[in-house]
């Protein structure tokens, strides 16, 4: 078989718009149930994180209950943003891109269903044994086994559809975003049983725990997360400038390095731990070795967008995705340069490092999923995005919020990590140092809320179809991509 | 008990990474790695093709031409 291109030279425009269309029908139903319980689970997360920002700055707020303590309420955040919100969110738009680039309409659309359901009841019932005292305790797995089965469950049949799809494709060359999609949907699926039978199911022994651990949370970023959010930007940023890919050899480069040093990343979390030195020494080097895929794909996003950046104006998509891109190279960076032990020893245990995870989970994915959402679901549902207002009003609030929440977490983590290391501090007066920061978090916290409300208020009035219809621009006229459908048997 | 877990976790870990090697082999046979600027092509057609912008703000015509490599969208 060869891999040449592609779109045979026998087809029209005409087709060709008549085909995306049915395609990107074809994923509604399952698309937008993805995505609507993403965006109730980040509202749900939003407000589970103001309030466990908001306990940092007052300690004894709402304390009376034992189901909102703190000890209750990050973790049902970071599982209802990981779980309901990114994950719901990375899924959806997985599954457009999938067929978009297998060129072939969505089949098995109930095995999908099926997932969605099976997920939200797995995330709902999770939150909901975390808040009533039922978390496991180990950071990335809080949820209790009933829950982390439903999970599971919805996971293995996705991969499944994935494979299916993959099989149905039309002849041609596999896309790198698909590369990275095939490979996030085949990759979790074994993570995730992998760590949940060796922590929860039949636990192993003492110190392996937190090696199993965090080999699972830090692959849960890097391939899970990553390659959905790299193969959204892979297909945006040229499908959105009309202008392929830089350097194509290099992100394949990319895609293979990532697969190849990933993996070994995990251990870097427990520098200075109970762990033979060769396991961690093994994942600094491999940590080192990330500047290779993370070079070149910010070599290739750079280079694609440059002497463009003016579109930045005029694409909401673009806009989300540039941003998120960028935070990719830098969130990436910054891992790499906390794997270094002289350098770790500062940061580890401090804020700096929550600082770190929301610029990746939220600066880059987050950022970059927002960016799809807004290409897709006008596309799914036929009808344009109500107001441009508030595109714009999201997009400053997010990137104001995270871009102030980055920095507070990194100058007060590092002032924290600093002033832990000196003997002559005591340990309350390292936590007064963090007092303003944390005050600076939970403002930002707040921007960051009020977008996604806003965000969810501009998502159902889409689904509602509410307004005037219009036939605008980011569609290229809805009533023009039905008519020729009956070209197509 | 214990023997049945380390077993499924060793198929598991042979499975997937053999599965990652097998992918890696069956692209260099198919020949993904060959053509590899066509490749960048796959995502445009007809319709769509290189030099169309497809996305734009609902209130903007965005007919300004993009400086390089491509033009913009005609409202």
């Amino acid at each position: 078989m060869s891999a040449t291109t592609v779109h045979s030279s026998t087809t029209t425009p005409a087709m060709d718009k008549a085909e995306r269309a049915r395609i990107d029908e074809s994923t509604r139903v399952p698309v937008l149930l993805f995505f609507g319980s993403a965006v109730f689970w980040l509202l749900a997360g939003s407000l589970f994180a103001l309030l466990a920002s908001f306990k940092l700055n007052a300690p004894h707020l709402l304390d009376q209950w034992g189901w909102l303590t703190f000890g209750r309420v990050r973790p049902a955040h970071l599982n209802a943003v990981a779980y309901g919100w990114a994950s719901s969110a990375g899924i959806g738009v997985a599954l457009w891109l999938m067929a978009r680039l297998c060129r072939s309409p969505l089949r098995h659309s109930k095995l999908l269903i099926c997932a969605a359901i099976f997920w939200n009841i797995g995330v709902l019932v999770g939150i909901g044994g975390i808040l009533s005292g039922d978390s496991r305790s180990i950071e990335w797995l809080e949820f209790p086994n009933y829950a982390s089965l439903m999970l599971f469950v919805a996971f293995g049949l996705i991969a499944v559809w994935a494979v299916i799809m993959f099989r149905f494709r039309q002849p041609g060359h596999v896309y790198v975003s698909q590369w990275y999609l095939l490979a996030a949907f085949l990759w979790f699926p074994w993570l995730y049983s992998t760590a949940n039978i060796l922590l929860n199911f039949e636990p192993i022994q003492g110190g392996a725990q937190g090696a199993v651990n965090w080999w699972y949370g830090h692959n849960a970023l890097g391939l899970w997360f990553t390659p959905i959010g790299l193969a959204a930007a892979y297909y945006f940023i040229p499908k959105v400038l009309g202008r392929p890919i830089h350097s194509y050899y290099l992100s394949i480069l990319g895609f293979w390095s990532l697969a190849l040093f990933y993996s070994w990343n995990g251990m870097h979390h427990l520098i200075g731990g109970p762990f033979p030195a060769w396991m961690i020494s093994a994942s600094v080097v491999a940590s080192m070795m990330m500047f290779i895929p993370v070079i070149t794909t910010a070599i290739n996003h750079h280079m694609t967008v440059r002497g463009n950046f003016g579109a930045l104006k005029w694409s909401p998509t673009l806009r989300f995705i540039v941003f998120g891109a960028m935070c990719y190279t830098l969130a990436s960076l910054q891992g790499i340069l906390m794997a270094i032990p002289s350098l770790n020893k500062i940061t580890h245990f401090t804020h700096y490092t929550v600082g770190h995870a929301h610029l990746g989970l939220y600066a880059f994915f987050t950022m970059i999923m927002f960016g799809s959402m807004y290409y897709i679901t006008p596309r799914v549902v036929g009808w344009e995005w109500p107001s441009a207002r508030l595109i714009r009003w999201h997009f400053w609030l997010v990137a104001i919020g995270i871009g102030v929440m980055v920095v507070a977490l990194t100058l007060g983590g590092l002032l924290q990590g600093i002033a832990l290391l000196d003997p002559g501090i005591t340990f309350m007066a390292t936590l007064d140092y963090t007092k303003p920061w944390l005050l600076l978090r939970s403002g930002s916290g707040i921007l960051l809320t009020v977008g996604h409300i806003i965000f969810a208020i501009s998502f159902t009035l889409l689904l509602l179809k509410v307004g005037k219809r219009r036939a605008g621009p980011t569609l290229f006229g809805t009533d023009e991509v039905r008519q020729p459908e009956s070209i197509i048997p | 008990m214990n023997a049945i877990v380390y077993i499924i976790l060793a198929a598991g870990l042979i499975f997937f990474s053999g599965s990652t090697l097998a992918a890696f082999y069956w692209a260099a046979k198919t020949g993904q790695f060959r053509n590899l600027e066509d490749g960048s092509q796959s995502i445009f057609d007809h319709d769509e093709p290189v030099g169309t912008a497809t996305d734009a703000f609902a209130d903007k015509t965005a007919d300004r031409p993009l400086r390089r490599g491509a033009t913009a969208l005609k409202s």
